[in-house]
């Protein structure tokens, strides 16, 4: 299948909620009282995380998605992934995606490191069959031996990384979407979920990817779209350098 | 995915679901004891639907207990990864048919023990089962999407659930009650979940009107879930 992603004139707001305006209580005394107590609750700030995006990305393309916190890269991402709907314009999507934004979505700490691999896999969408034949793989990779029959909890922090990265790596997805991921474990871990990631990369019809770092963006992307304040820019491989420099 | 959930859940303790029944059956013994000396009722007729009373509101309230927070608890699931919303529930409520059907027993144990006849009527029990988990379904939901939005629901519905258990025939039946109680006993959607369920397994035909109750329930209770879920799905990533 040719993996390709369209939005047209996507907007994607969303609420954010106070203590206040969360309290089904506070929100009743504001009806009861019209309004005088507790306005405050009624108060819903709406935040435009995404302003009338226009773009295509086709098979074969990396996108690294730049710019400041809070300028809508995750939101871009969750949106790509079908996660958020946008208010306003549409997003078409073909192909199976995979995403690693938060690693380790549906980590149960009471299960072993095996359940938690039949687990989040079964979560990213794969079958018994492609689990089975995912395990030795991720055996291997993690080097976790005979800890992935513990509970998950009586992991470091440094192997919980191990698996999660593991697992969140054994899809063979159409589309990919990344957000800044590299930088985690000690540095012979990192070296070889380098080679892992770009593995993955270079096997996946569409990639994109969100960093600070434009280092990283530059080396494995060929498309950039720059964010600021919820607009998206495309830019050139030398804009990016230029601003590296 | 429910089913490995609950699968991985069940192999990590076997005598997990095990405690369930034994502190169920310590309960219904205690109760059942105490309450018919104090009512001055045959104990071989109150035990046994005591035990169906007190198993079926465990099922009950667990669920509505749990599905408050059943959105929230997964946002990290939400949030990262684009599933069907209504796992979440679903999940849930076979979590606890699962409890279910390890509590249930000792309704049939309780039978057996003090005598009391099994008709064929409780097969009956069975379509009335699958029309309280759907409306169970619809109630897990509904509570689930307002769970997410309002977080004090859950301390509200934590303070309820305990007391609705003596407004609901848990312990009693309501015919037991004078005619006009009865009548608001019957608007009780929990009372008409147990009872269209008792009355099949203690070999009685379920009444008419109860079976009507607990139909317009769905369709009603449901319609409107479904509506609401329909129109606020797309915002609950947003609220978790």
């Amino acid at each position: 299948m040719t993996a390709h992603i369209k939005f047209d004139d996507v907007t994607v707001q969303y609420p954010i909620y106070n203590s206040r305006s969360m309290s089904l209580r506070n929100h009743l005394v504001r009806i009861s009282t019209g309004g005088h107590i507790e306005s405050d609750a009624k108060h819903v700030q709406i935040v435009t995380a995404l302003k009338n995006a226009n773009f295509e990305i086709k098979e074969g393309d990396s996108v690294g998605l730049i710019g400041h916190n809070g300028a809508g890269k995750s939101t871009m991402l969750r949106t790509m992934a079908g996660v958020y709907t946008p208010v306003q314009g549409r997003v078409t999507r073909k192909g199976r995606v995979a995403t690693m934004l938060d690693l380790g979505a549906g980590m149960d700490p009471e299960l072993s490191g095996y359940e938690n691999i039949t687990r989040m896999s079964m979560l990213l969408g794969l079958n018994k069959n492609d689990i089975a034949a995912n395990i030795k793989d991720i055996e291997e990779f993690t080097e976790l031996g005979n800890f992935l029959q513990l509970p998950v909890r009586t992991y470091s922090a440094g192997m919980a990384t191990r698996l999660m990265f593991a697992v969140a790596t054994s899809t063979k997805p159409d589309i990919l979407l990344v957000d800044e991921m590299f930088g985690t474990g000690d540095a012979e871990f990192q070296a070889k979920a380098r080679e892992r990631m770009i593995n993955l990369i270079r096997s996946v019809g569409i990639f994109v990817f969100a960093s600070h770092s434009l280092e990283i963006v530059r080396q494995y992307c060929n498309r950039f779209f720059h964010l600021e304040h919820g607009a998206v820019r495309e830019i050139t491989r030398e804009d990016v350098e230029a601003k590296l420099d | 995915m429910a089913w490995s959930d609950i699968r991985a859940r069940y192999k990590r303790s076997v005598l997990g679901p095990g405690w369930i029944t034994i502190s169920t059956a310590i309960g219904v013994t205690g109760l059942g004891f105490v309450w018919s000396y104090l009512f001055k009722i045959d104990r071989a007729s109150y035990v046994p639907l005591l035990t169906v009373g007190l198993v079926l509101w465990q099922f009950i309230s667990g669920c509505i207990n749990e599905a408050v927070s059943v959105f929230t608890r997964q946002a990290n699931i939400i949030r990262n990864l684009s599933l069907p919303l209504s796992v979440h529930p679903a999940q849930l409520l076979l979590r606890h048919i699962i409890n279910l059907a390890h509590t249930l027993p000792l309704f049939f144990i309780v039978s057996l023990i003090l005598g009391q006849p099994l008709s064929l009527e409780a097969f009956w029990a069975i379509p009335d089962f699958v029309l309280v988990v759907l409306n169970m379904f619809w109630m897990a939901l509904l509570v689930g999407i307002l769970g997410a939005r309002f977080r004090d629901l859950e301390y509200l519905i934590g303070m309820i659930m305990p007391m609705m258990m003596f407004f609901t025939p848990v312990m009693y039946r309501p015919n037991a009650l004078p005619p006009l109680m009865q009548k608001f006993m019957w608007l009780n959607p929990f009372g008409d979940m147990i009872e269209i369920i008792r009355y099949p397994l203690l070999g009685e035909t379920v009444p008419t009107h109860l079976l009507l109750m607990n139909v317009a329930m769905l369709v009603v209770g449901g319609g409107a879930t479904l509506a609401l879920f329909n129109a606020k799905r797309n915002r609950i990533a947003f609220w978790v």
